[in-house]
């Protein structure tokens, strides 16, 4: 029997939680989430079952026969070496154009939206040019591409061509060993090549790169004769020389590919009148094939084109020519044109909303079984997922007008239907949104989906606003673009559009971990826990710290040390990003690269500096019991305090309580709110603002977690917050710890109100109450908390709406429970492909319920 | 000895397309395994050394 929520007394009156659909009485919660799937279509459902997951745990592959093709690899080492001596990004577009002219082309049975970036639907490419030790970790693994000794033979050609090598070498030794430990700061991108983009679609499917390469040609004529003007001017002249191989490397690099895209066109034709004999997929394989021949070459006509292009696109900017995690585009936007020729005005590609519907269900299966290459440890901190793929909903339009459209309620119906856990969403809430999409909204988080998650629409576009004042061509976002934003990846907005997105991660997405921080700053900046190393400048030790205000200050010198440090490295990646790693169809494809002829990592015209304190809450609570037992009670020393973490508590049992039970975030505590407010305000995010990027602007925290929350846990010792050394870190920027946010769903939006300054993009992950969200009630009630949370100026919020009953009963019988999903921090993901350490988390989180009070505080009726 | 311009896998580049060459060719091979039916399509060119999944025309 389904669990109902007990009856409560509420403005005079009792309020029972019947089930909205009395049918569901009948499901046990230990298998609810296995009854809501219903693809929309018998091909989306034959799809979904048939699909080739690439989903990672602790590190491994979930399904069999997985791994890394070569194919890839080969193809642009060997351009790279034929192409020595020509301009580096020629170099790097002729690299694009032999991977895309010789490369194995993919068609699979059922789909209609097609292309893929490997040898075989089962494979995944590497990139041995972005990082030769992520290739060198698959070397060795059983996932490792083969000749195994080829793949070895690339990894060590690409060594000396590498930024590692050419970007180590401005860097302390020392401090490069401390990075190399991810435990108090992540590893350099130079050496990791993870990677986002934002690549401007807009223009693909407007212009199509018949009319990029026309661009392309026509700046570089107007070039030539600008060079040849009379009296030569060496100072204006030269400038040229740079302008003119940056537009024919995106010449280059169009035409590559929509010939690809029009070999894919020919296998369809090949395979529908040669080895297809259903005539109805047949006519359909004819039909694919004359879109993939006109996309993306010409403008997108209807809406089946407009998925075609952008996946195309998609596939080039995100896993061909380089890796990049994420999937930011701000959707319903996006395709809305077209879905207006195709389902509204049925001109051209007509078809119904059920159609458009599965669509959507495709792209989502499409997602979901891409393979992303990324080394073991960027498989382990997003366990359960492939990667991570995250777009954008919702909002208001430039104008001010309800950015909700119909294609954004095909997009959330396809995904509450079909139930994959990629890709993720962000829905942008503004209090003008339409009621009819909050509903579809609400409904794909009830069936705990854990997404979309809820961005604050008005913060997104003001932080825009604020960003493009520090843009350093005078050219950052409009007022009106500062509207046209998307998630870049978890957490972080930036502009979508035909120009100004982010092109490269060193924008933002630099991980510092502040509970391993403190930790360090109690013993002098030394790790005696997991490193055994000196992990940051020498601020003194504990013991001798007469007041809170000298371990505050010490504290603040080690997380500039490694706050600096991180985006050093970022910045420096970025140098040589722009110098060997140009990326000339995403710079094609945007316009600002396209007019001034500089390649896309580059140029920047937008700032968007935001990076990732994890662990923020564990410190932040560590600081509360430290002030309040130490300092302010004196309950107990800094030298007993330490001896108890030496000690991992153990001999210490009683203090150790008093510890725990000290006051803890998200319960609306004045004593440890003041203080965490202060944290985040003075140390999380006032160290990171005085920073300057390449881009010209500030660098703000954007506080989340990934998987790192269980990774960085495993490398933290003990910490005063009562928690265990080993023990998982908080699951979000600015989460309560597990457990802990035991005053209800108000008190935690109470107290994450509180912190404003300096930052506003902090993950807030909260579990709400299964059997509520399920009655009669539950829009109401989560409509009136998204209200008070939108009142009380709070930047982010997601949800888990999932039965403990039904977690455990996945942990037994994992094969009969493969639709349970999970949000675990930015991205969700099937329970049963989550390694035991990161699922007992999920079911630590404490599952709110409404009481009275919290009803009372959000003005609902019922 | 076999090449690829007598597999039955073999289909020749048409002449208007972008990546025309003479004697190129797409070698388009049905494959099938647990998850279902797909096709791989590479280029080849017609004189080439057949490889061991040849299919004579």
């Amino acid at each position: 029997m389904a669990r109902v929520s007990q009856s409560i007394k509420y403005r005079g009156k009792v309020v029972a939680f019947p089930l909205e659909n009395p049918a569901e009485n009948d499901i046990p919660d230990e298998e609810l989430h296995e009854h809501l799937a219903k693809p929309s279509t018998e091909r989306t459902r034959k799809l979904k079952a048939r699909c080739r997951w690439k989903h990672a745990s602790a590190g491994e592959f979930c399904e069999k026969g997985v791994r890394a093709g070569i194919e890839r690899m080969r193809l642009i080492t060997e351009a790279h070496k034929a192409s020595n001596g020509k301009p580096e990004v020629i170099r790097r577009a002729l690299g694009l154009k032999n991977i895309l002219d010789k490369c194995t082309v993919v068609l699979q049975q059922d789909e209609f939206i097609i292309g893929y970036h490997a040898e075989d639907p089962n494979m995944f490419p590497l990139y041995p040019e972005l990082a030769y030790m992520a290739v060198q970790d698959y070397n060795i693994s059983s996932y490792a591409p083969q000749p195994v000794e080829e793949s070895k033979d690339i990894a060590n050609y690409w060594i000396p061509f590498s930024m590692q090598s050419r970007a180590g070498k401005y860097f302390d030794p020392i401090d490069l060993g401390r990075m190399y430990n991810v435990s108090t700061m992540e590893a350099p991108g130079f050496a990791t090549g993870y990677n986002s983009v934002v690549p401007p679609y807009e223009t693909v499917l407007e212009d199509g790169l018949l009319k990029r390469i026309e661009m392309a040609e026509a700046n570089i004529a107007n070039a030539k004769k600008e060079m040849a003007k009379s009296p030569w001017d060496a100072t204006k002249g030269l400038d040229w020389i740079d302008k003119i191989d940056n537009w024919e490397a995106m010449v280059i690099a169009c035409k590559a590919v929509i010939s690809w895209a029009r070999r894919h066109a020919r296998l369809c034709r090949i395979v529908a009148e040669n080895f297809e004999t259903d005539p109805k997929r047949k006519e359909e394989l004819l039909e694919i094939a004359d879109i993939n021949y006109r996309v993306p070459a010409e403008p997108c006509k209807g809406l089946k084109d407009a998925f075609q292009a952008k996946w195309y696109t998609y596939l080039i900017c995100h896993a061909i020519d380089r890796y990049a995690s994420g999937y930011a585009h701000k959707e319903d936007k996006l395709l809305l044109p077209y879905y207006k020729i195709s389902v509204q005005d049925k001109s051209f590609q007509p078809m119904t909303y059920l159609d458009a519907v599965e669509m959507v269900e495709m792209e989502r299966l499409k997602i979901s079984e891409h393979g992303a290459g990324k080394s073991r440890a960027y498989r382990e901190i997003f366990p359960g997922s492939n990667d991570l793929f995250i777009f954008t909903l919702g909002g208001l339009n430039r104008d001010g007008s309800d950015g909700c459209n119909d294609m954004t309620d095909a997009i959330l119906e396809a995904t509450r239907n079909i139930r994959t856990t990629e890709p993720s969403m962000v829905f942008r809430w503004a209090p003008e949104g339409r009621e009819k999409t909050k509903r579809l909204v609400f409904e794909c988080i009830r069936d705990g989906l854990g997404f979309p998650s809820i961005k604050h629409d008005k913060i997104g576009t003001e932080q825009m606003k604020y960003y493009a004042q520090f843009s350093k061509n005078n050219n950052g976002a409009t007022d009106e673009e500062a509207h046209d934003w998307a998630n870049v990846l978890c957490m972080s907005p930036g502009l979508v559009g035909r120009r100004k997105t982010q092109k490269t991660r060193s924008e933002g997405g630099g991980s510092i971990f502040p509970a391993k921080i403190l930790e360090v700053t109690l013993t002098n900046g030394y790790d005696w826990s997991y490193t055994d190393m000196q992990m940051g400048p020498e601020t003194g030790y504990a013991e001798n710290f007469k007041t809170f205000e000298q371990l505050w200050d010490a504290l603040k010198k080690q997380y500039a040390y490694a706050m600096d440090l991180v985006i050093r490295a970022k910045d420096v990646c970025r140098y040589f990003e722009s110098r060997i790693l140009q990326a000339p169809f995403t710079s094609a494809i945007d316009d600002g690269c396209m007019e001034l002829g500089i390649d896309a990592n580059s140029l920047t015209e937008q700032p968007n500096g935001w990076h990732n304190p994890i662990t923020t809450v564990v410190a932040a609570n560590s600081l509360v019991a430290i002030k309040k037992l130490i300092y302010d009670e004196k309950k107990y020393t800094m030298k007993q305090l330490l001896e108890a973490l030496k000690a991992n508590w153990e001999g210490y049992e009683e203090m150790q309580k008093d510890f725990k039970n000290a006051p803890k975030w998200g319960n609306d505590d004045d004593y440890a709110d003041k203080i965490i407010k202060d944290f985040y305000e003075d140390i999380i995010g006032g160290v990171m603002s005085k920073i300057v990027n390449y881009s010209g602007g500030p660098v703000l925290p954007v506080g989340q977690a990934v998987g790192l929350y269980m990774e960085i846990g495993s490398r933290t010792g003990p910490t005063p917050d009562g928690r265990f050394g080993g023990e998982a870190a908080d699951d979000g920027g600015i989460s309560p710890y597990m457990g802990t946010d035991k005053k209800g769903p108000t008190a935690v939006l109470r107290s994450v109100g509180k912190v404003q300054k300096n930052q506003k993009a902090n993950l807030l992950n909260q579990r709400l109450s299964l059997p509520i969200m399920r009655s009669k009630h539950g829009f109401d009630i989560w409509h009136a908390y998204m209200k008070t949370w939108h009142d009380l100026n709070i930047d982010h919020v997601q949800f888990n709406v999932v039965s403990t009953a039904e977690m455990k009963a996945a942990q037994k019988e994992p094969e009969k429970h493969q639709d349970l999903i999970v949000r675990v921090a930015g991205f969700s993901a099937r329970f049963v492909d989550i390694p035991t350490y990161g699922q007992n988390t999920i079911i630590a989180r404490n599952e709110q319920e409404f009481g009275a009070e919290d009803l009372e505080f959000m003005n609902v009726n019922l | 000895m076999s090449t690829c311009e007598h597999c039955g896998f073999f289909f020749l580049t048409p002449k208007d397309a972008d990546d025309y060459e003479a004697g190129k060719g797409d070698c388009v091979r049905p494959k099938k395994d647990e998850k279902g039916q797909y096709w791989l399509s590479k280029p080849t060119f017609g004189p080439n050394e057949a490889c061991p999944e040849f299919h004579k025309k």
